[in-house]
């Protein structure tokens, strides 16, 4: 007998294979789904996601979520987000036609930037700057050397010494150059030989007419020699009067030498503050990219995830997983919506709420961006806080818009800086901070100030420049921090500017001042001592400058007397009396 | 394994339908070929227990062509991309996707598109295949392959004690 082409059995054997199938996806359907979420947003978040646990109800379908854990791909031994619950409802007939729309959805104990027990795998390794890049560099990077006075004396070039050797070779030379002069000068003994001559010339008896002219003669002669006498005289004046004013100005310099020096011996010690390197980054770097994290949430969590989902280019399959594709028409609702969600973000006892709507990856077929909004006033933390803003996804990217203000946060016992060079603890202050930012076509532009008062910083380190940044910090009251963000949204960077450089600098120079005074003392008095030693040679010789002035201004003073005055007026009268005389006339 | 294998041996040297063995190589080739969890492999697996199929056909044929899809992974990406992406066919996909079984097959992921247009394509040509090499084996190359010193020195291992066991 021909036996028949249906095998009964086996469709029995269908029916139990399919029931313990079912039986199995029902006992383990949280499992299933949380293996299921932890590789879909390992996907969209690029590295791996860890879920503790996944809890659902049919009636009404709801899911809860506990314990995940966002492992940030840029830093893998963080997480970038950590939820402790996540608990929302499942719209059950768009379910079916494969849309998940949540109508509520709420998430709690939400933290960023936490430590990972273990290093979590990465899908997609994005090539990622610093979000802050002067803190990257580390503090190590900070090279201040206070300089010694032996290093700035070795760098400065002293010039007391070489004024005072140039002094001295001025004086020489002058001193040569009037030893010639002098020698030209009429003696004491010319000059009385001078006098007696025009004496004899003049008060002697004349005989006749040929005795006149004679005399005449001789005078004559003598006048000349009076005349280069007086040029000598002159000569000499002149190079007397250029000496001294050559000499006034050398001992000039070398009294004013010494403290020009010190002058720039001062102005080495005076720090370059770019030199000092952005010390608000390097200082307040850490802390700020981590309060960032908080403002930049909605941009740097959900809009890189909303934009993977979105396109699932941005990361290349792996093998054997194939891709999913699309097909929706644009006019169709979205296959993903968070219709509300609370969001609560724990810091420390205190939580803040974000209030959302519309999360999706499809605002194009919603209509309508993604809107947040958080507002919390007078609590333990601070005294207000406002922040809102929207984003949504379109062909370009992202663009989105975000402004907040946030005023009287007390911050306590807040390290800054754990670094093995150098260590700062926020011990207390109260910071304001507001802002705003907006993202078109994925790129990030924004700006804000962080306001620091009441400061109490508490800093220290092994090496000199950081116990002196460190007191400078300590005297710091209070602070304002300009920070500027931009670049791609997927890798935003973060800059800090305040006067702390300014005020650091200064600081610093005063300290490395106080600190070598002792020795600034000791070369100031060494450069006097030289200055005195050279002005004790060489003032006395200028006041003999002085003396051989009025010397040959005494020999000048003679020499006009005896060529101008004397000579011809008694000769003229010998003259007159002696014609009168022949005449036979009285007068 | 060397069950299924003795299991498998003792039907190409039974009586059973040269169709059977065919088809169950077939449908164990779309089974492993294609990602396992999708709802036309339940269709696969029901038409394999209810009609009268050789399982043990079905079994291998699925394990060995499960390793092969591993192999052929990319290429039916590919596939999968280029028709899923195909102009043309836009519209049928998007009339797929808005149903809920449309969406239920899942032929919107590429290597399930890719592997299903392989593995129909190949199915005609492996059945005909299948069925002319158990032809012709039970004609000529079950009495050449005895005659085989290594067939020999097998039938002397404890493969041959199964196979034996099973054929009673």
């Amino acid at each position: 007998m021909k036996r028949s082409i249906i095998r009964w059995p086996g469709l029995l054997a269908f029916v139990v294979f399919v029931g313990l199938l079912v039986a199995f996806s029902w006992l383990f359907l949280d499992s299933i789904l949380r293996w299921g979420m932890e590789k879909t947003l390992g996907r969209l978040n690029g590295a791996e996601v860890n879920i503790e646990r996944v809890e659902h109800s049919w009636v009404p379908l709801s899911i809860g979520v506990y314990g995940i854990q966002v492992t940030n791909p840029q830093q893998p031994e963080n997480n970038r987000v950590v939820v402790g619950e996540v608990r929302a409802d499942i719209d059950t007939g768009q379910l079916l036609l494969g849309r998940y729309i949540f109508e509520q959805m709420n998430a709690s104990g939400i933290r960023v930037d936490q430590p990972r027990d273990s290093a979590g795998e990465v899908y997609a390794p994005v090539t990622k700057d610093s979000l802050l890049d002067a803190a990257g560099s580390g503090l190590e990077a900070l090279d201040i050397e206070l300089p010694s006075v032996d290093d700035i004396m070795q760098q400065v070039n002293i010039q007391t010494e070489t004024v005072i050797a140039n002094a001295k070779q001025t004086f020489a030379e002058q001193q040569q150059k009037l030893e010639q002069a002098k020698a030209a000068l009429p003696s004491d003994e010319t000059l009385k030989s001078y006098e007696q001559r025009i004496k004899e010339l003049t008060e002697g008896k004349i005989e006749g007419l040929g005795d006149l002219a004679q005399r005449r003669e001789q005078l004559e002669k003598l006048k000349a020699d009076f005349r280069a006498d007086r040029d000598a005289v002159k000569q000499f004046k002149d190079t007397v009067s250029q000496a001294r004013e050559t000499l006034s100005a050398e001992l000039a310099a070398v009294k004013s030498a010494p403290g020009d020096d010190i002058d720039r011996i001062q102005q080495f010690f005076k720090l370059d503050s770019q030199g000092l390197g952005n010390v608000t980054s390097l200082v307040f770097g850490e802390k700020a990219r981590q309060w960032s994290q908080y403002i930049l949430l909605a941009y740097e969590q959900v809009a890189p995830m909303l934009a993977r989902s979105s396109n699932d280019q941005t990361i290349e399959p792996a093998r054997g997983q194939g891709q999913w594709l699309s097909f929706t028409e644009d006019d169709a609702p979205p296959e993903f919506l968070i219709k509300k969600a609370v969001t609560e973000f724990a810091f420390g006892d205190t939580v803040l709420d974000v209030d959302w709507r519309n999360i999706t990856h499809q605002h194009q077929q919603l209509g309508q961006p993604t809107t947040f909004q958080a507002r919390a006033d007078n609590n333990g933390l601070w005294q207000s806080f406002n922040l809102n803003g929207e984003l949504s996804l379109g062909e370009n990217g992202i663009d989105a818009r975000q402004q907040w203000q946030l005023k009287g946060l007390k911050l306590s016992d807040t390290p800054l800086s754990e670094s093995s060079a150098f260590s700062a603890t926020l011990l207390a202050t109260t910071l304001d901070t507001d802002g705003s930012m907006a993202v078109r076509s994925n790129q990030l532009e924004g700006n804000g100030a962080i306001r620091l008062a009441n400061l109490d910083i508490q800093a220290s380190g092994e090496q000199r420049w950081a116990q002196l940044v460190g007191q400078a910090l300590g005297q710091l009251q209070r602070l304002d921090i300009r920070a500027n963000m931009s670049g791609d949204i997927t890798s935003p960077s973060l800059s800090l500017n305040s006067d702390l450089d300014r005020q650091l600098t200064e600081a610093l120079t005063g300290t490395a001042m106080s600190a070598a005074q002792d020795k600034l003392d000791a070369v100031k008095a060494r450069l006097n001592e030289q200055v005195q030693s050279a002005l004790s040679e060489q003032q006395p010789q200028l006041a003999e400058l002085t003396q051989l002035l009025e010397l040959a201004d005494s020999k000048d003073s003679r020499l006009n007397d005896l060529l101008n005055a004397k000579a011809e007026d008694s000769v003229g009268d010998k003259l007159k009396e002696g014609l009168f005389k022949k005449l036979g006339g009285n007068n | 394994m060397l069950t299924l294998l003795a299991k498998l041996l003792k039907a190409l040297n039974s009586e059973t339908g040269a169709w059977a063995l065919a088809f169950a190589f077939v449908l164990g080739m779309v089974l492993g070929l294609t990602p396992l969890w999708r709802v036309h492999n339940l269709i696969i697996l029901l038409a394999a227990l209810l009609f009268r199929i050789n399982l043990s056909a079905f079994i291998v044929s699925f394990l060995v062509f499960s390793g092969i899809a591993y192999l052929l992974d990319p290429w039916f990406h590919q596939i999968g991309m280029s028709v899923l992406q195909s102009p043309s066919w836009q519209g049928v996909w998007e009339t797929l996707y808005a149903s809920p079984w449309g969406r239920i097959t899942q032929f919107h992921h590429s290597i399930t598109m890719g592997s299903i247009i392989v593995s129909l394509l190949f199915a005609p040509i492996l059945a005909v295949l299948s069925y002319l090499i158990v032809i012709n084996y039970r004609g000529h190359i079950q009495a050449w392959l005895l005659k085989l010193k290594v067939v020999q020195g097998l039938r002397a291992s404890r493969f041959w004690q199964i196979y034996a066991g099973i054929r009673g």
